[in-house]
């Protein structure tokens, strides 16, 4: 394992390389480049004002600023599960450079995490701009936006690692994956509060549910963009527990699928 | 004495560089790719596919300093013992130890984004192959020099010709500074100034002592340009040590073999070929400036109306030195019925050392159609006397005139 993450180390700036690749391939040849990646969150939410706060209008649910709510939850998901999906098929995709030049396979999957974190930092940017702009009260929770991203990546890096290593063995993974990821996104709070699933299901029902990680992670997320009182009582939900439990199963995480492909990328290059 | 031999060959040392102790290499060959979950979960039990040793079996010791060549024909394995030196593939038999930094040539431009520009693509391929943009920085420009891409370099690549792409390619791969080199076949790529200059650039690193494998079609190039040729056959080690015996066993093994390197429809079949001396009797042996006959036996299936003849000598880079024919002596067949033979006399051979190699032709005299088709199977060696470089042997007196 240490043979391995001094490999990765003596390679670091190949990952900054390829992360760089990502960033400015994807709006190479796109007359605003990276405001794009701005203007994106700015639709979102025009949208969905109309959508919530004027057509459905739930502010009748105690929900106010719903739009707020709803961007501080989705920008992060859109996040993971971006990054997800083309990690997925981050080996299998580059099977040219795998096939044929010696380097740690890690870093393929990696360079697309962090190219999307990159997006997604000035997304957040944005969105901190817009909460200040609208008057929404920030708390100092702010604060701790990159430690969560941190965490957030850990537990993506390691759910990577996993999902890219064994699509090279079966190329189902990739397919199931987007699917899994229409389930996941349902089974997690993002578009609607946690006190949805609190006061409609027993107790057992929300203790399976509260097993996802990224019930938590979204939970923190909206804990530290979407924190005022104003908003209403869903917003305010932190756990130490909770807290604890993402860390652990993220970390775990990590290093189980770390060594996983680490085992396997040997064989990469001839089944690929 | 050839030249080379004083300027660029270092002789090796007997430390290792790279290490390769009963390695084997198996390949699971799939009857029916089934890569999908369901098909592997209902065929579960049964194997579906056959192994394939690509190797097996391989002992060698690459001495640092070294330049060692493997040949062999299609399939025998000289690929897949690259890729596992550089640990693209891991073995499945044995190991492989390796000392000091490696880099392979396997595949120019690889990773190159076509989105990118050339400049952009050098800094990421570089880091492809584990060169970090400190040790980058000192050979930037050389890299750019050398791909002769000029102005170009600031364009995306995908805007770049084949030959610009793979030029840009190998700029990065050659001016990097590895212990080790591993090269497969790229050296068959651009134009022959091209060629020249990666040549050119291999006798450089070979004589600032780094390790170099080359795999190659060539057996000829490789027995020019190394200290130790390695013959691969089937996935076994068949021959390995000096360059000329090697290559010259090559030869005989692969020219045994039907399909070796004969063309040709046969209406006119060239059923031997003599080289002699000038007392007229065969040799392969010949100094600069004695006479040769090349006598080639021929027999005509049928009557076939003004046949050329041609002959031509190459070098062992493939290089042609010499070439003529009935046609460009003046020498007209009306017709050519039966057996017989065209002799080729050459009174005083003007070429230096070196062995080289001879095709036979006989052929139409617009040379779109060929009869029959020897290419390099028969062969002589030249020792001169003079001393000098290159080809030909000249008269050339050095007088050195101060000025007072």
């Amino acid at each position: 394992m240490r043979e391995y993450l001094r490999r990765l180390i003596f390679y670091r700036e190949l990952l900054y390389n390829l992360t760089l690749k990502e960033v400015k391939v994807k709006y190479k040849n796109s007359f605003i480049g990276f405001l794009w990646s701005m203007v994106n969150p700015v639709m979102m939410l025009a949208v969905y004002y109309v959508a919530f706060g004027i057509i459905f209008k739930l502010r009748a649910l105690g929900m106010t600023r719903y739009e707020f709510y709803l961007l501080s939850g989705i920008l992060p998901w859109n996040f993971f599960s971006l990054s997800l999906l083309q990690s997925v098929s981050a080996v299998v995709n580059n099977a040219d450079l795998v096939k044929k030049v010696y380097f740690p396979r890690e870093v393929l999957p990696l360079s697309y995490l962090g190219a999307a974190a990159f997006h997604f930092l000035l997304q957040e940017m944005v969105l901190v701009v817009f909460l200040l702009v609208f008057r929404v009260t920030l708390s100092p929770w702010i604060l701790a936006l990159p430690l969560l991203l941190l965490l957030q990546l850990v537990f993506t890096a390691g759910l990577s690692f996993y999902l890219s290593a064994l699509n090279v063995f079966f190329r189902d993974i990739q397919h199931f994956t987007e699917i899994a990821l229409l389930a996941w996104f349902w089974l997690t709070p993002v578009i609607y509060p946690i006190s949805f699933i609190w006061d409609n299901f027993p107790a057992w029902a929300t203790g399976i549910f509260m097993l996802n990680p990224m019930a938590h992670l979204m939970l923190l997320w909206q804990r530290i963009t979407y924190n005022s009182p104003v908003n209403g009582p869903q917003a305010a939900y932190f756990s130490v527990e909770g807290f604890a439990y993402v860390i652990a199963f993220s970390v775990l995480l990590l290093v189980t699928g770390y060594y996983l492909f680490c085992r396997l990328e040997g064989r990469f290059a001839e089944f690929i | 004495m050839m030249l080379e031999a004083d300027t660029g060959m270092r002789p090796a040392s007997d430390v290792p560089a790279l290490e390769l102790r009963g390695v084997g290499k198996c390949f699971r060959l799939y009857r029916d790719i089934n890569r999908s979950l369901k098909e592997k979960i209902i065929n579960w039990r049964k194997r579906g596919y056959e192994l394939f040793w690509a190797l097996r079996g391989v002992d060698l010791t690459v001495y640092q300093g070294e330049t060692l060549s493997v040949i062999g024909p299609n399939g025998s394995g000289k690929s897949t013992m690259l890729r596992m030196m550089t640990g693209i593939m891991k073995p499945n038999e044995g190991s492989i130890t390796t000392h000091g930094t490696i880099a392979a040539l396997l595949d120019l431009g690889a990773g190159f984004h076509p989105d990118l520009t050339g400049r952009e693509n050098i800094y990421l391929n570089a880091s492809i192959l584990g060169i970090r943009r400190r040790q980058l920085e000192p050979i930037f420009q050389e890299i750019i020099d050398f791909s002769e891409l000029g102005p170009f370099i600031d364009n995306q690549v995908k805007n770049y010709s084949a030959g610009m792409y793979v030029r840009l390619g190998f700029s990065v791969a050659i001016n990097i500074n590895p212990d080790i080199l591993l090269v497969d076949e790229v050296l068959a790529v651009g134009d022959e100034s091209f060629q020249a200059k990666c040549l050119d650039r291999i006798t450089r690193l070979q004589s600032s002592g780094k390790t170099i494998v080359l795999v190659t079609h060539n057996a000829d190039m490789a027995a020019s340009i190394s200290h130790r040729v390695l013959w691969l056959e089937k996935g076994r080690v068949r021959m390995l040590g000096d360059p000329q015996k090697v290559v010259e066993e090559y030869h005989k093994a692969m020219s045994t073999q039907p399909e070796g390197s004969e063309f040709g429809n046969r209406e006119i079949v060239i059923d031997r070929v003599q080289i002699l001396d000038g007392e007229g009797r065969p040799t392969e042996a010949f100094r600069t400036g004695e006479p040769l006959v090349l006598r080639v036996h021929y027999q005509a299936m049928r009557p076939v109306k003004d046949p050329v003849f041609s002959i031509r000598f190459y070098d062992r880079l493939g290089l042609m030195v010499y070439g003529t024919n009935t046609s460009l002596g003046d020498v007209v067949i009306p017709e050519l019925r039966g057996s017989g033979t065209v002799e080729f006399a050459i009174p005083n051979l003007s070429m230096l050392d070196g062995r080289y190699y001879v095709t036979v032709a006989a052929h139409t005299r617009d040379c779109q159609l060929n009869y029959h088709l020897l290419e390099k199977k028969y062969y002589f060696d030249v020792t001169s006397p003079v001393r000098a470089a290159g080809y030909l042997a000249m008269d050339c007196r050095v007088r050195v005139v101060p000025e007072s």
